[in-house]
């Protein structure tokens, strides 16, 4: 028998081994594919946070490149990431739509009213920036499940077709948006309005 | 022998290979029972409906909380999933419609038995190929040693009786 194999073969799965489980060191857990990128926006139909009155639809999206951004107020990254947010808005003219929920606004537990709920939020904004264009109020939080949010802050790319074009997990910093965010938020914006139809 | 020494290393290759594969192929749910508040807050219809919430949200895994199922654990994104599950349920949705549901939403991730895809199919594959390469390379080596034992000992032999003449 060829003693060189005895010796190579287990040697090759030992390295195989010893490189899955190093790489196993250094990967996210937390990090998944997001089942919505590349779909168009699940169907919705919400309040403005600030105006009961008006509601929004997916179409409501239609058009424009549009980063939604998932927040809360009780979300400390979120409110982080709002002074930023609000840079990018007035220097270089992004598109923010808030999707809000609220943590205490149990549907099941109701604690918190309304008014308290836009109180808190006109406040936070007013001390840190608004980035938004307006905000859909995600109210017992059932978009955010069909979206797959798992937390705040997450952020979704929408090009002008409404599709979803990346699931950002986690703040927008300077470093995500020079990397990861801007390169296809520039793409996105030379593409066409309308899409050929099939 | 250096030829033994390699032979064992294979062998504990491969029984390390085969545990391993086996405990993650073999992932299950936590059968604990769920917190007292899903418990609490639910009104059902029928035992039997009871009985499939209390199975659905324990195989299905909270996305947030690495290692729990929506029943135990206490993120915003379990109750809101424990919530999902009452009302399809509630709707006269199946316990498949439920877990196609969350599929759709959060990926094969969020169920706690994982399908059979070209991916994952390797769990269940791996340790039978390791079996078998085991096997066939105790025997494939029983059989060389065995003659060029007998080899070297008759070559042994002829040098003791060359010396002797």
């Amino acid at each position: 028998m060829n003693k060189s194999l005895w010796f190579a073969v287990p040697a090759v799965i030992f390295t195989l081994l010893v490189v899955f489980l190093f790489q196993g060191l250094f990967g996210d857990p937390r990090e998944r594919d997001s089942m919505v990128q590349g779909q168009p926006l699940p169907p919705f139909s919400l309040p403005d946070l600030m105006d009961w009155e008006t509601y929004y639809t997916e179409q409501s999206l239609l058009g424009e490149v549009t980063i939604l951004n998932v927040w809360g107020v009780w979300c400390v990254t979120c409110a982080v990431e709002l002074p930023y947010l609000t840079q990018l808005r007035e220097q270089q003219g992004v598109r923010f739509v808030g999707l809000y929920y609220d943590q205490d606004l149990d549907p099941d537990f109701g604690t918190k009213t309304l008014e308290r709920v836009r109180g808190e939020v006109s406040q936070m904004l007013r001390r840190l920036g608004d980035p938004y264009q307006f905000q859909i109020f995600d109210v017992v939080r059932d978009y955010s499940l069909d979206l797959g949010v798992t937390g705040a802050p997450e952020h979704f790319v929408i090009d002008k077709r409404g599709h979803i074009r990346m699931h950002h997990v986690g703040d927008i910093n300077e470093r995500v948006w020079k990397h990861k965010i801007k390169p296809l938020y520039e793409q996105l914006l030379n593409e066409p309005k309308l899409a050929v139809q099939p | 022998m250096k030829i033994i020494d390699f032979s064992i290393i294979v062998k504990m290759s491969v029984v390390l290979l085969m545990t391993s594969c086996m405990a993650l192929a073999q992932v299950q749910p936590t059968e604990n029972s769920p917190t007292k508040e899903s418990l609490d807050s639910y009104q059902f219809s029928s035992e039997a409906q009871r009985q499939t919430f209390l199975s659905l949200t324990a195989e299905l895994r909270c996305p947030m909380c690495q290692n729990q199922n929506i029943a135990d654990s206490d993120a915003m994104i379990a109750h809101d999933m424990r919530r999902k599950v009452y009302q399809l349920l509630q709707q006269g949705r199946s316990e498949q419609d439920v877990i196609n549901f969350m599929k759709q939403r959060y990926g094969d991730f969020v169920h706690y038995q994982p399908p059979v895809t070209a991916y994952t199919m390797w769990l269940w594959l791996l340790p039978v190929v390791f079996a078998v390469v085991a096997l066939l390379a105790i025997t494939r080596k029983r059989n060389t040693q065995s003659t060029t034992d007998i080899d070297e000992k008759l070559a042994e032999a002829d040098k003791l009786l060359a010396r002797e003449d």
